[in-house]
């Protein structure tokens, strides 16, 4: 990120800003009625968009409204929550490969609410799993920039980051291992997979305030973002308290990935994936890059779940394993191109 | 099936002169016939999950049979005569077990009525009770001719729905149970022969008149629950649409069936009105 990306404002940048976010917006909002019209049952679009409103038969009201809807909403909210942690990491972090589930963070918050489910403490549409998620989500990434300490180059990022994902993934396997009861195991696999199907709007409630908060805080330091890609000091003498802000960022990407994961289960490499599709568009000003990145995420959730949903297969295929599978080799990809930055070199 | 005959041939009929065998079993549904058929001075050890509410309150105070570990080990050191298995346990235990001289029998998990009843017959035979076999069989009839009293006057179509959505299909054993009592399965709507995973927009397109479940409540342990739960599904399945069969009851097929037509028959009268 240059100097001169941040400072150069000229009114060109400004409409081919605003105008990818318009077409952004635009799809998200193609793609969400999309996912209102897919399903096993088939409908046509004008009774889906009956039912939505209230008409049609009793059936493709409650297919509609009480089952696809909260499916919708919900890809919606986690994929713009996820978009956002990670355009906030990399913003903070001023390193592009910052990001919620290369950090652990998704794993923990899994960890967090298997315990839970495990324990048989709560009722799995209960409170109970979003906060056990979002504190685990907190302590990983509170852990890892702690490890890392301030101005940690890439390496000590990413292994930092390898290593509390695999801790939190032998945690995980370790309540597993203890479970006694042989369905649980089953369903805590499952689980772990990420899925949006079937859900309802109970889900919906349980996870939307924590989004809304955690998003609400990380949208709220988008100046500092910006400042901070100045340099830390520069930062510092323009008033940015970097402290208080890392303490904001952990905060925001716990409730809303602790949030998201207590309900769907791990969905990952939304966050990586969706600032680095904006920056070319967008340009590398990390406060100009929250929101299309939080657009992007929903786009590229709401269409993974409806190629879920689309992909012939005998069983369903989860829609955590599909971002899994597409954002791993993005990631691969990144790792090549950011090779001198991580020391390598072109040997 | 042969193994048990074979091991009784060797044995010379345990069932005659020779004093009865003494048992163990290694899994929760031999532990359901054992608890039935044998006398409690027979058994030796049950299966390591036998405290864990499988069993029926007909079993009786569980606390004085030793639980095994579910591993070969303390088989070995009580050396009874005869080990009860299903042939779901681990293999390699049961390997083990064979190679050290131990008589097994491995029984299968039953697919039809018929086959429970020559499963119960067949227990009967290894715990030397064929008296009280029949005994069981007889009242697994009974229960039976009571479960199509009561669904004979009905035409119900029903779904039987387990946690996570899965249907057990007419050739699965419910769906056997339940084509035996005349009540008419949706699953094969769904084009599920053995059974399957249903969407909750799937099930709720098929309107059968009741779903079959395994337990009532609102408690949502996990996520497989939870669908059962799902605010689409109880709309259109408030408890009075749900007929109610304990998991126990239907997941072993042998001694139990009878207590699960019962419920049936219980649950049939109850939503009916």
């Amino acid at each position: 990120m240059s100097v001169e990306a941040v400072i150069v404002t000229n009114e060109d940048a400004a409409r081919r800003r605003i105008g990818a976010t318009a077409a952004l917006a635009a799809v998200v909002a193609l793609l969400a009625l999309i996912s209102l019209g897919i399903g096993p049952v088939r409908l046509s679009p004008l009774s889906v968009a009956e039912a939505l409103f209230g008409g049609g038969n009793e059936v493709s009201q409650v297919i509609v409204r009480e089952i696809r809807l909260p499916r919708t909403l919900l890809a919606l909210a986690i994929g713009a929550i996820l978009g956002l942690s990670g355009a906030s990491l990399q913003g903070l972090l001023r390193n592009p490969l910052a990001s919620p589930e290369l950090f652990g963070a998704p794993q923990s918050a899994a960890f967090g609410a298997v315990l839970v489910i495990a324990l048989g403490l709560a009722d799995v549409r209960s409170y109970a799993l979003p906060v056990a998620a979002i504190i685990a989500a907190f302590g990983s990434v509170f852990g890892l920039l702690s490890i890392a300490g301030r101005n940690a180059g890439l390496l000590i990022l990413i292994l930092s980051g390898l290593a509390i994902s695999s801790f939190a993934g032998a945690a995980t396997a370790l309540v597993m291992n203890l479970a006694t009861n042989p369905f649980l195991v089953l369903e805590i696999a499952f689980w772990l997979l990420g899925s949006l199907e079937d859900r309802s709007f109970q889900h919906v409630i349980l996870a939307l305030p924590f989004i809304i908060a955690g998003a609400v805080m990380l949208f709220s330091q988008r100046h500092a973002f910006r400042a901070l890609s100045l340099g830390e000091e520069t930062a510092q003498s323009l008033g940015v308290d970097v402290g208080r802000l890392r303490l904001f960022v952990i905060s925001g990407v716990a409730l809303g990935v602790g949030g998201a994961v207590a309900v769907t289960g791990t969905i990952g490499f939304i966050g990586l994936v969706a600032p680095h599709l904006m920056r070319p568009l967008i340009g590398h000003d990390p406060g100009r890059l929250l929101i299309p990145s939080a657009l992007a995420g929903s786009a590229l959730l709401l269409a993974a779940d409806i190629a879920v949903r689309i992909i012939p297969s005998t069983s369903d295929i989860k829609v955590g394993v599909l971002t899994s599978i597409i954002g791993v080799p993005f990631f691969l990809y990144l790792i090549m191109r950011e090779r001198r930055a991580l020391g390598g070199g072109v040997a | 099936m042969v193994a048990v005959a074979a091991a009784l041939a060797m044995s010379g009929g345990p069932a005659s002169a020779a004093p009865l065998p003494r048992l163990v079993s290694m899994n929760v549904c031999t532990d359901q016939l054992l608890l039935t058929l044998a006398d409690p001075e027979q058994i030796l050890g049950l299966s390591r999950f036998s405290r864990d509410g499988w069993q029926g309150p007909a079993a009786g105070d569980l606390a004085r049979y030793p639980v095994l570990s579910g591993g070969a080990e303390d088989v070995l050191l009580i050396r009874p005569d005869i080990v009860i298995a299903s042939a779901f346990d681990k293999r390699s235990t049961r390997e083990l077990l064979k190679a050290k001289g131990l008589r097994l029998a491995e029984l299968a998990v039953p697919r039809t009525l018929d086959e429970a009843r020559q499963q119960i017959r067949e227990a009967g035979d290894i715990t030397g009770h064929p008296d009280r076999a029949a005994k069981e069989i007889a009242r697994l009839d009974a229960a039976l001719a009571r479960a199509r009293q009561a669904v004979s006057e009905k035409h119900y179509r029903v779904l039987p729905l387990s946690r996570r959505g899965w249907v057990a299909g007419s050739d699965s054993f419910v769906g056997s149970l339940l084509g035996e009592t005349g009540l008419r399965s949706a699953a094969g709507d769904l084009g599920f022969a053995f059974g399957g995973f249903a969407s909750l927009e799937a099930i709720v397109n098929l309107r059968p008149d009741f779903i079959v479940v395994s337990q009532a409540g609102d408690y949502a342990r996990d996520d497989g629950q939870a669908f059962l739960l799902h605010p689409a599904l109880e709309r259109f399945y408030p408890p009075q649409k749900r007929i109610v069969i304990p998991e126990r009851m239907t997941e072993c097929g042998g001694v139990m069936l009878a207590d699960a037509l019962d419920a049936l028959t219980a649950e049939l009268r109850r939503v009916g009105r």
